[in-house]
């Protein structure tokens, strides 16, 4: 996990996604970084958190309360913020 | 904050004014663990409502009982700060109340205890699950939960002298901050 693509992060977030009961698995066959948690996956904003705390754990980084606060809801915005994590150390 | 909130005043913790607060004391406090917490319905509180504490009531004494205090102690202890240092910069919301099922009922005078655990706190977000008890008359709860430990806040451990009230679960809410609240 070196130097992650954004492909292998989107990949690893579906894998999050999967463990989310209340997502549709069917919804994300064709999830892009354009996919909207909200809007697309139908994900309750408690959701959001939970999965924000599973990235940290799956790709190994530490995001500051900040950055959740200020964290849209697209698969976009969070893999910018897990790369803005990752060369934050 | 250092230690827990055993004895530590209510109106200090919870910044909102004294209308709506419904904790009068803590009795048992594990900062990562969770909380027994309780309070007493008054004549305002049941005013208009058949002499019965509401069920939103007791959802919303659970929530000042755990999530709120347990999380603002838990940020005031990161911080270094008091509560009040807290109280321009965050508003305490809720976020989500999952099922909640009720089993008995309160009136004005009967003292009932929150006593709930932490599931979840990462970025200001907290969840608990827990129950609330009506206390046995004349109760002594500080002496009670004295020796009050993690194990058997699992279990819920008490008395069956204790009146189980209701079962609350996935009672979530979320420090905000001001200025992205009112947006």
């Amino acid at each position: 996990m070196a130097d992650l693509q954004r492909q292998e992060i989107i990949d690893g977030l579906v894998e999050i996604l999967r463990t989310v009961r209340t997502i549709d698995p069917a919804k994300l066959e064709n999830v892009t970084e354009e996919t909207d948690f909200r809007a697309d996956l139908s994900a309750p904003s408690t959701e959001l958190i939970n999965i924000a705390a599973k990235a940290e754990h799956k790709f190994g980084v530490e995001f500051e309360d900040d950055d959740i606060d200020e964290l849209g809801s697209t698969v976009k915005d969070v893999v910018d913020l897990i790369l803005k994590a990752k060369a934050r150390g | 904050m250092t230690g827990n909130l055993v004895g530590f005043p209510p109106e200090e913790m919870l910044l909102h004014g004294p209308t709506k607060r419904l904790l009068n004391n803590f009795h048992w406090h594990s900062p990562e663990a969770g909380i027994v917490a309780s309070y007493t319905p008054t004549e305002r509180d049941v005013e208009d409502h058949f002499g019965v504490f509401r069920g939103v009531d007791q959802v919303e004494a659970f929530a000042q009982a755990t999530i709120v205090s347990l999380g603002t102690f838990l940020e005031c202890r990161k911080l270094n700060c008091k509560p009040e240092d807290l109280k321009d910069k965050y508003i305490p919301a809720f976020i989500s109340i999952g099922q909640v099922n009720f089993c008995n009922y309160l009136e004005k005078g009967d003292t009932f205890i929150s006593i709930g655990q932490i599931t979840f706190f990462k970025f200001r977000q907290m969840s608990c699950d827990g129950r609330i008890y009506k206390v046995p008359k004349g109760l002594d709860l500080d002496a009670y939960f004295k020796d009050f430990n993690e194990e058997r806040l699992a279990a819920y451990d008490i008395s069956s002298d204790f009146t189980l009230v209701a079962e609350l679960h996935d009672i979530t809410g979320r420090a905000i901050k001001t200025d992205l609240f009112k947006k």
